[in-house]
């Protein structure tokens, strides 16, 4: 068995340029880099020739959730023109399935406990199937993709080898590939949460755009002087925000793990910066700089707040929020214009060592095939067509002449799209005629995101929280996944951990709790195994470096 | 017969009507702001905090919004289904419980009675549930949603309650006369009951109305989604999209708060025009006591 | 009498109300098939369940799941919070409805009554999102609730960050989403109370209090009784999602309570024996408190669920 693969690892490699060193235990020798992957050659399992469409087969089963900008015009993703031209173009027909928005993971799991799976299942299989996606394989839930990727999938198998980096984050420790993955295909749109604020109230109190602690104190305390209530507002519950929180970055930590310049894994909420980072937000909190409310903001409040002028910075998304608030904000004062701010370090003019930035690869949105499947082979061409040239161009644009069109050999959106004649916002028409612009199995275009952002402030986004203003990437810990027997001790010791920190957080932060426990916290997170739990990230750390 | 009242019968009347009147208002409070904020001007309403008294603004585009989403009227359909249906069966079964329940000197009606009660304090668990419905064939579609939940226990017992104190004799006398079962429960016991008939019909329909999370659970096909989840998705809508990836979360328009509220009037309304309807049978209930003596 | 044989007695029963059985079969049908068939599925409490191997395959794990949660940190915090909240809720949350209806029942205006009737029992219907982003909103401390404290000269506060202000506000919004609702039963058993029992009370020159005490109580003591002992069996069972929504990290120390424990570790994490195993140990604390209340429902008011 185990032959039979080393010998399919080696014939495939002939083909492709993959770098399937990890694979084989080093029985592969490191394949000589080509470009003649586009079409599968001769000799291999595969076919020799194979085009689009398919032939007419069995219906696939498709179960993915359905995005909002979707459901807000069709009540299943098949009724959308992109789906039809998927189809038509594939020759494949789907059927597809959704759970509730909202529901994903209830669902997911009542859809696991039946035993009669969709065909194909989009979802995060590296972060929410218990145990990762390696136990996903041994319980018999989905199949592996190695050979499958070797006998259908020219486009992916291509693309892999084209981007060695993308090709170890999608695979498990034990060389497995499992998705057809979601990828961001560009830097840009892997820096899309930051900084933003005021920057009409920034001019008139003649104020540069903060760029360290200390400048973003005189700049909030500016603010509150003129009479603003929240000079920082933003959800301090939201998970998202949280771990992409600048001004814990600002003190060279996280609040969960990070990669340490020793590339080793370190649990940041524990360390020296993380007490300068409480110190700091609970003396802004006394002075009144913070929103008072933090623990209990919703999305709406916030919203409010921002364009009401009840509060002057928060943190968030180029697109739903600086571009949302602004468009809503301008039609009562049209002076209102927010700017990205960098990400703050702790010297001026120095670089932060530390920042925000999405991996290429989150795991979310990516598709597996089930082991019920019956024609894995139709599936996998069907998913593979996105990977590849026309099927990139299709998922990320649409189609010519509908939604989009060449100009000057680059795709530019038609009116169908940024100016929908059914009165449809950009994001739901988008959403009608393509995926690029949220997930699924595809390589995300930047293209995309340069039409998508209109107003000129969320243009200059991706510089100025990205790799402008920090060395963040360098800090991210890549997607590492513990072994299945791991994975349970670990959740169970990091649940009980991140409730404390989060509880803590809140009380240091309000003054409830004094800073001067800090070593007592520590203690605590020690006792609850801290040890033990850093010590599998790292495990599984080293086996990722060893892919 | 003219019954005087004291003074202190009048002072407390008084008191009585103050104090109704404000336990009203802050009870319509809630109502009233979702009424409110579902004409409103969306973008001002984003921007207001605080207490809503009147519409900011005016406009019924969510309202239109709403009924042009092609789910809304599916959903509407599918509720009505499972309610009519529903709530007919649950008062069949319930009833038949109830009245067995509600005999004396049989032999092990104290055992069954406990046997019901037990399911109310111990279950199996959601997935053990969920995995019989697969068995039976009952995912996917409405009636997974009915036949399941034909008896909830506690209403059962409140109607056992009711149906005890019809008095013994009538059902002795009719016995008697050689009535059965049937003919004792469908007129004699039931036509006495109409005041926790009407409860019934209520609590049962309530809670059909209201329930989502098992249509969320077996329900695949979007086409028989009842209203609820339709509900449910349009106001997890907001949190959604900020969970979604950075550039891809929606654009102004589509999270209009205004649109929320719409949908909440749409589809609590209905069910609460209901009450009035079945108000009115509440005081028949005197009926029972009449007969009692 | 007692002497004769059990078979005897079956048959006599049998022959007396067979016809009573049979009415009855559906109804045993019905909690056999969708209440005692999936009770078998408990046992994942003591396995390690997997979806993929199914319940009987899963491996055995013994009391794993149970000493996992007796061992947390969090165990003692969650059962004082988990009875504390369902105490509170039970000692302020359930005479309520009663006086709303005895309130009702004096209302001489029957449009007034079937109005407020009507009106009270509206916020039931309100989905809980929106209820608890109202309450949320209200609790800022920009809202509705401080800008009335500050009427009064109270300091402005952010009160759902308080974990000492945590309970009041869940109880008592408790008591305002549920009270008209509650108050239905007891009014239809109101309605029932023969009118004649009053007028003779009357004649016997008895004032309102003591109609109250003598005649109204004691006619809709059953339902209460029952209400009440239902209402006690269910004491640990406080559903996850208000808390879920209402609370938050700052709260945690007197917000966090079993069922958002388990939807947090259990569900979300799709630990479904450990959640199981929680579920279970809820389950005996509640036939317990049940039996108890049953028994002393027995003993001093002659009404009791079996």
């Amino acid at each position: 068995m185990k032959k039979n693969k080393v010998m399919s690892l080696i014939l495939a490699a002939s083909m492709t340029a993959a770098s399937l060193a990890g694979c084989g235990g080093g029985a592969a020798e490191e394949p000589a880099a080509t470009q003649a992957a586009a079409k599968p050659a001769e000799g291999g399992a595969a076919p020799a020739e194979f085009s689009y469409p398919m032939a007419a087969g069995d219906k696939l089963t498709y179960w993915a959730e359905l995005t909002t900008t979707v459901s807000a015009n069709f009540s299943n993703l098949g009724e959308t023109p992109f789906a039809k031209g998927w189809m038509e173009n594939t020759g494949a027909d789907i059927e597809f399935l959704h759970p509730p928005i909202g529901q994903l993971r209830e669902q997911f799991s009542l859809i696991l406990a039946d035993g009669n799976l969709p065909d194909m299942m989009e979802f995060n299989w590296m972060k929410d199937y218990p145990g990762g996606p390696e136990k996903a394989i041994k319980d018999g839930v989905i199949i592996p993709l190695n050979d499958v990727f070797d006998q259908y999938c020219p486009n992916i198998k291509k693309y892999l080898a084209e981007h060695p980096d993308i090709d170890k984050m999608i695979k498990t420790d034990e060389g497995h590939y499992y998705v057809f993955p979601f990828i961001r295909g560009d830097e840009d749109l892997c820096n899309t949460i930051g900084l933003m604020l005021r920057e009409d109230w920034l001019k008139e109190l003649n104020l540069e755009v903060p760029e360290t602690i200390d400048e973003w104190h005189t700049v909030l305390t500016a603010f509150k002087e003129k009479g603003v209530d929240c000079p920082l507002t933003f959800e301090y519950t939201n998970n998202q925000y949280l771990d992409a929180n600048p001004f814990v970055f600002a003190f060279d930590t996280f609040r969960s793990f990070y990669l340490g310049s020793d590339g080793k894994a370190h649990f940041g909420a524990t360390e020296e910066g993380y007490k300068n980072y409480l110190e700091t937000f609970h003396q802004w909190y006394e002075e009144g700089l913070i929103d008072p409310d933090i623990a209990t903001l919703k999305n709406d409040q916030v919203s409010a707040k921002m364009t009401n002028g009840n509060a002057g910075a928060a943190m968030g998304q180029a697109g739903s929020r600086m571009g949302t608030w602004t468009s809503a904000a301008v039609q009562t004062n049209p002076d209102f214009v927010l700017k990205a701010a960098p990400q703050p370090s702790n010297e001026k003019g120095k670089k932060a060592e530390f920042g925000y930035v999405e991996l290429p690869y989150s795991g979310r949105a990516s598709v597996a095939i089930t082991t019920s499947c019956k024609d894995v082979e139709r599936a996998a061409r069907l998913l593979d067509w996105a990977y590849g040239e026309e099927g990139h161009m299709y998922f990320n644009f649409g189609t010519e002449g509908v939604s989009y069109e060449m100009k000057d050999g680059e795709p530019v959106y038609t009116d169908e799209i940024l100016k929908n004649p059914k009165g449809l916002p950009v994001s739901q028409a988008m959403s009608s005629y393509i995926r690029g612009n949220y997930n699924g199995p595809l390589v995300q275009d930047v293209r995309y995101l340069d039409q998508y952002y209109t107003i000129d402030s969320q243009k200059e986004t991706p510089l100025v929280w990205g790799s402008g203003s920090s060395n963040g990437a360098a800090h991210m810990l890549p997607p590492v996944t513990p072994t299945a027997d791991e994975s349970k001790e670990f959740s169970t010791i990091m649940n009980e951990i991140n409730t404390y920190r989060d509880e803590m957080t809140l009380k240091f932060i309000f003054g409830t709790e004094d800073l001067a426990n800090f070593d007592q916290y520590v203690a605590n997170i020690e006792k609850m195994g801290i040890a033990r739990a850093t010590e599998i990230q790292n495990a599984a750390l080293e086996r990722y470096n060893a892919r | 017969m003219k019954v005087k009242r004291s003074k202190g019968e009048r002072i407390f009347s008084v008191f009585n009507y103050i104090l109704l009147t404000v336990i009203m208002l802050i009870c319509l409070y809630p109502v009233w702001y979702v009424g409110v904020a579902s004409v409103s001007d969306g973008n001002l309403l984003t921007q207001h905090s605080g207490l809503l008294l009147k519409p900011i603004g005016f406009s019924l585009d969510a309202y239109k919004k709403v009924f042009q989403n092609p789910m809304i009227v599916k959903g509407y359909g599918n509720t009505l289904f499972i309610l009519i249906v529903g709530v007919f069966l649950d008062i069949v079964m319930t009833s038949l419980g109830a009245y067995f329940l509600s005999r004396k000197h049989v032999m092990f009606k104290k055992g069954i009675m406990l046997m019901i009660v037990f399911t109310m304090f111990f279950s199996g668990g959601m997935i053990p549930f969920y995995l019989n419905l697969k068995d039976l064939h009952l995912t996917n579609t409405r009636w997974g949603l009915i036949i399941p939940f034909m008896i909830i226990t506690r209403n059962l017992i409140i109607m056992r309650t009711s149906f005890e104190s019809i008095p013994e004799s009538l059902i002795e006398a009719a016995q008697i006369d050689g009535a059965s079962h049937i003919t004792i429960l469908t007129k004699i016991v039931l036509p006495l009951s109409k005041a926790i008939l009407a409860v019934m019909v209520l609590y049962y329909g309530v809670s059909i109305w209201n329930s989502w999370f098992w249509a969320s659970a077996i329900i695949r096909n979007r086409e028989l989604y009842p209203l609820q989840i339709i509900l449910r998705e349009i106001l997890m809508q907001n949190d959604v999209t900020s969970m979604s990836s950075g550039a891809s979360a929606a654009d102004a328009e589509s999270i209009a708060m205004t649109i929320k509220y719409a949908t909440i009037m749409v589809a609590t309304l209905p069910i609460l025009c209901v009450y009035p309807f079945l108000q009115k049978h509440f005081t028949q209930g005197t009926m029972v006591g009449a007969v009692k003596e | 009498m007692e002497k004769r044989s059990l078979a005897y007695r079956i048959q006599k029963d049998w022959s007396r109300n067979k016809a009573l059985y049979l009415l009855v079969i559906p109804v045993l049908i019905f909690y056999i098939v969708f209440h005692y068939k999936p009770m078998y599925g408990a046992i994942i409490a003591f396995k390690d369940y997997t979806p993929a191997l199914g319940v009987a395959k899963s491996p055995w794990v013994g009391l794993d799941n149970f000493t996992r949660f007796f061992n947390s940190i969090y165990f003692g915090r969650l059962i004082r919070n988990t009875v504390l909240l369902s105490l509170y809720n039970l000692i302020f949350g359930f005479p309520a409805p009663i006086i709303l209806a005895l309130l009702l029942n004096e209302v001489k205006n029957k449009k007034f009554k079937s109005l407020t009737q009507t009106i009270t029992y509206l916020p039931h219907f309100i989905s809980l999102i929106v209820v608890v982003g109202m309450i949320t909103d209200f609790s800022l401390s920009t809202g509705l609730f401080n800008d009335i404290a500050a009427l009064f000269g109270m300091e402005r506060a952010p009160l759902l960050q308080d974990p000492k202000l945590y309970r009041s506000i869940y109880v008592i919004s408790s008591i305002w989403q549920e009270v008209g609702w509650g108050a239905i039963i007891y009014l239809s058993a109101l309605a029932g109370v023969d009118s004649q029992l009053y007028e003779a009370a009357q004649i016997d020159g008895a004032g309102k209090w003591k109609q109250l005490i003598h005649v109204t109580l004691p006619a809709i003591a059953p339902t209460i009784i029952v209400m009440l002992i239902l209402k006690t069996g269910s004491l640990m069972n406080m559903g996850y999602e208000k808390t879920i929504l209402l609370s938050n990290p700052a709260t945690y120390e007197t917000a966090d309570i079993i069922s958002s424990y388990v939807y947090r570790i259990g569900l979300l994490e799709q630990d479904w024996s450990y959640s199981t195993a929680i579920g279970l140990f809820n389950s005996v604390i509640n036939m317990a408190l049940l039996i108890f209340t049953n028994k002393m429902s027995k003993k001093y008011s002659e009404t009791s669920l079996w």
